[in-house]
């Protein structure tokens, strides 16, 4: 077990390590000067070359990729370049470990902006999460005991349509209707918990987090459909059902788990890559999320964090990779790790 | 026969006084997945709805010339008054056959003809890229199926980079480069973006097909046919092409139908974040100027969505009908 555990690490460092490699070439190798962008629109041409330096854009390709390995591992020193670091001791900046970049525009390392923007996408993702999953879950079990019959043709064709809505389209029918026209909830903006309270952090999460919900709701719907129903047919359940439990306790308790490898499975992957930031919902209902935060350094051509907020959602993938592997052995005692 | 008989029995074919032995034999599983769709109504209603949006996307010059439209020959100046308002048509007008979709605000384009021209990109984009990506998924999966060790292992470990890379944030931040990078060539100065929009949907498309195909081939490898294709001295593209690839029609044609909608919702989404066609109508794009006119002027953001909308669940349903089709477990 432990040793599985082990080279699932290694495997995830190694995706990290070639993942930084990937998002380095992909936006150094762009034809735009990244320190031109980085330094803002009037910059002369010496700073500029200030600017480079501090940024260590004027090194090779692979120090430059080394250098922001050592950030990660153990955090580094903003300006890179010593002696403007010498020149100005109070200006320098410590980015500690793990150390995602440092955004020039902004003067703010990648980490404290990510820090802003994390918990945002995090409550929404949540929210979201528990939305989805109980309304899937649900609709799916009642699709399954039904099975072929109305109710059973009504919620997968349910799903499926709002399946075929775009997420635009969702979240901008949400704001536009349920919000703006018939002003069944105030305009969602986000609240902190610490400032209005659970209730005005959750009802402002309303309707984004909907959004994010329906998103998802197709596929946990036909995927507790279909592992409820093929549970159903096997021995046990009859065994169960025989033995005069309530039809409530077989279905949950018996014919669910076979459901529930898979959608941990689901959830954990999807939770994961919700968090690397929701993009469109966040720019509908205007949450300054890590989605918003990419649209926003995208706009500014802010590479610096543009790679961080990549490299960021690229790790939490892998290690709710690794997390879903294990969590494995653990649900499904059939499952031996080797 | 009495009219007993004929009721029991039923006419028509039944009362053939020769009764044949019923054929069994001969049938390929393509043939039996493709008898079994036929005969299933809704996958049929589907393909008719997507054969329809294919033929407005390739015939729609000649419906903008039946309907009397023009694509992107509006005047800023002459189609819209002095609020950006369109002159005919809605939201200020009533519904007028010069327009039967109305002008767009500021830019006084027709609508319909934007629509037409929209299908048309859509369609382009999404099958391209799904063939493309389909292409390339086959021939990985191929190759990390069938090479045990170093091969399988590299290519396992570029599919799990790639899943692990956010389609969105890469896609928003990575084409404007590959834009910016192309427009220097000016040949590829008016189809840069389109290029890149493929590109980028191909990069991000080819993961999961790879997967399935290698998992396939895995325990295909260790049948008779292969070992008797090994042991004859077959060489190994033949075997790869010739004796693997027949047997992995299904799961290639399953994922082919699933995952063009996904294109297409996808395409519309990177659409609405200004990634995308610029250009050319696009109904990705024509929703996210609609947007902001939503309040007064509805339907110019309900055409494009219901376009989306219809086709998307039409391609989906027909996915599933031919997954079904292909499924010797499912009956529907």
């Amino acid at each position: 077990m432990w040793a599985y555990v082990v080279r699932r690490c290694l495997v995830g460092v190694a995706l990290i390590m070639a993942l930084t490699l990937i998002t380095f070439a992909l936006f150094f190798a762009s034809p735009v000067d990244p320190a031109r962008f980085a330094c803002g629109k009037n910059c002369s041409a010496e700073q500029r070359d200030v600017t480079r330096a501090a940024l260590g854009y004027d090194k090779p390709f692979v120090v430059q990729w080394a250098g922001y390995l050592k950030g990660l591992a153990v955090g580094r020193d903003f300006p890179l370049d010593a002696e403007q670091r010498a020149a100005a001791p109070d200006q320098v900046t410590h980015c500690a470990a793990p150390c995602l970049g440092y955004s020039h525009l902004d003067s703010k390392t990648v980490n404290e902006m990510v820090a802003d923007a994390l918990p945002i996408t995090a409550s929404l993702a949540i929210v979201a999460l528990v939305m989805w999953l109980i309304g899937g879950v649900l609709f799916g079990i009642l699709a399954a005991i039904h099975q072929g019959s109305l109710i059973d043709r009504g919620v997968v064709g349910g799903t499926l349509v709002i399946y075929a809505f775009p997420s635009f389209a969702i979240a901008v029918f949400l704001l536009q209707y349920v919000a703006v026209k018939w002003g069944i909830v105030p305009l969602p903006r986000y609240t902190e918990i610490a400032d209005g309270g659970l209730w005005a952090w959750f009802s402002n999460l309303l309707l984004p987090a909907l959004t994010l919900a329906l998103l998802y709701l197709a596929g946990y719907v036909r995927m507790t459909r279909a592992f409820v129903l093929e549970s159903l047919s096997e021995d046990y359940i009859r065994t169960a059902k025989a033995k005069g439990l309530k039809s409530r306790t077989v279905v949950f308790k018996h014919a669910l788990r076979a459901a529930l490898t898979p959608l941990v499975t689901m959830t954990g992957l999807d939770f994961a890559s919700l968090l690397g930031g929701a993009i469109i919902t966040e720019r509908v209902f205007t949450y300054h999320g890590l989605g918003m935060l990419t649209v926003d350094a995208n706009n500014s051509s802010d590479l610096a964090v543009l790679v961080g907020i990549v490299l960021l959602a690229g790790m939490i993938v892998i290690i709710a990779n690794i997390v879903v592997d294990v969590l494995y052995a653990y649900i499904d005692p059939r499952v031996k790790v080797a | 026969m009495t009219v007993s008989e004929v009721l029991i029995q039923g006419s028509g074919p039944e009362v053939d006084p020769e009764p044949r032995i019923k054929k069994i034999a001969g049938r390929s599983p393509m043939r039996i997945a493709m008898d079994r769709l036929l005969s299933d109504k809704i996958a049929m209603l589907c393909a008719v709805i997507v054969l329809l949006y294919i033929l407005i996307a390739i015939f729609a010059p000649q419906l903008c010339r039946l309907f009397g439209v023009e694509v992107r020959a509006g005047d800023p100046v002459t189609d819209t008054d002095s609020f950006n308002y369109p002159i005919i048509g809605p939201p200020n007008y009533g519904f007028t056959w010069e327009a039967p979709l109305g002008l767009e605000p500021n830019s006084g384009n027709d609508l319909l003809a934007e629509w037409f021209y929209g299908a048309r990109t859509s369609l382009m984009v999404a099958a391209i890229a799904t063939i493309v990506s389909t292409v390339v998924g086959v021939v990985l999966g191929l190759i990390a199926g069938y090479s045990r060790g170093w091969g399988d292992r590299v290519v396992t470990f570029v599919i799990d980079l790639f899943l692990t890379l956010p389609f969105l944030l890469v896609a928003i931040a990575v084409s404007p480069m590959l834009v910016e990078r192309w427009k220097e060539n000016p040949a590829m100065l008016d189809n840069a973006s389109l290029i890149a929009l493929i590109v980028i949907l191909t990069v991000f498309g080819w993961m999961g097909l790879a997967r399935l195909i290698r998992g396939e081939v895995v325990s295909l490898r260790e049948r008779e046919f292969i070992e008797a294709a090994h042991v004859l001295g077959t060489p190994t593209h033949r075997i790869l092409f010739k004796e693997l690839l027949p047997n992995l029609v299904a799961p290639i044609v399953v994922s082919f139908s699933l995952s063009l909608p996904a294109t297409i919702a996808a395409e519309a989404t990177l659409a609405y974040l200004g990634v995308g066609v610029t250009g050319q109508p696009s109904w990705g794009q024509t929703i996210l100027r609609a947007q902001n006119w939503f309040a007064e002027y509805p339907l110019f953001l309900y055409a494009p969505i219901v376009g989306i909308v219809v086709l998307v669940f039409a391609l989906n349903l027909l996915g599933d009908a031919i997954r079904d089709a292909f499924d010797p477990k499912s009956f529907r």
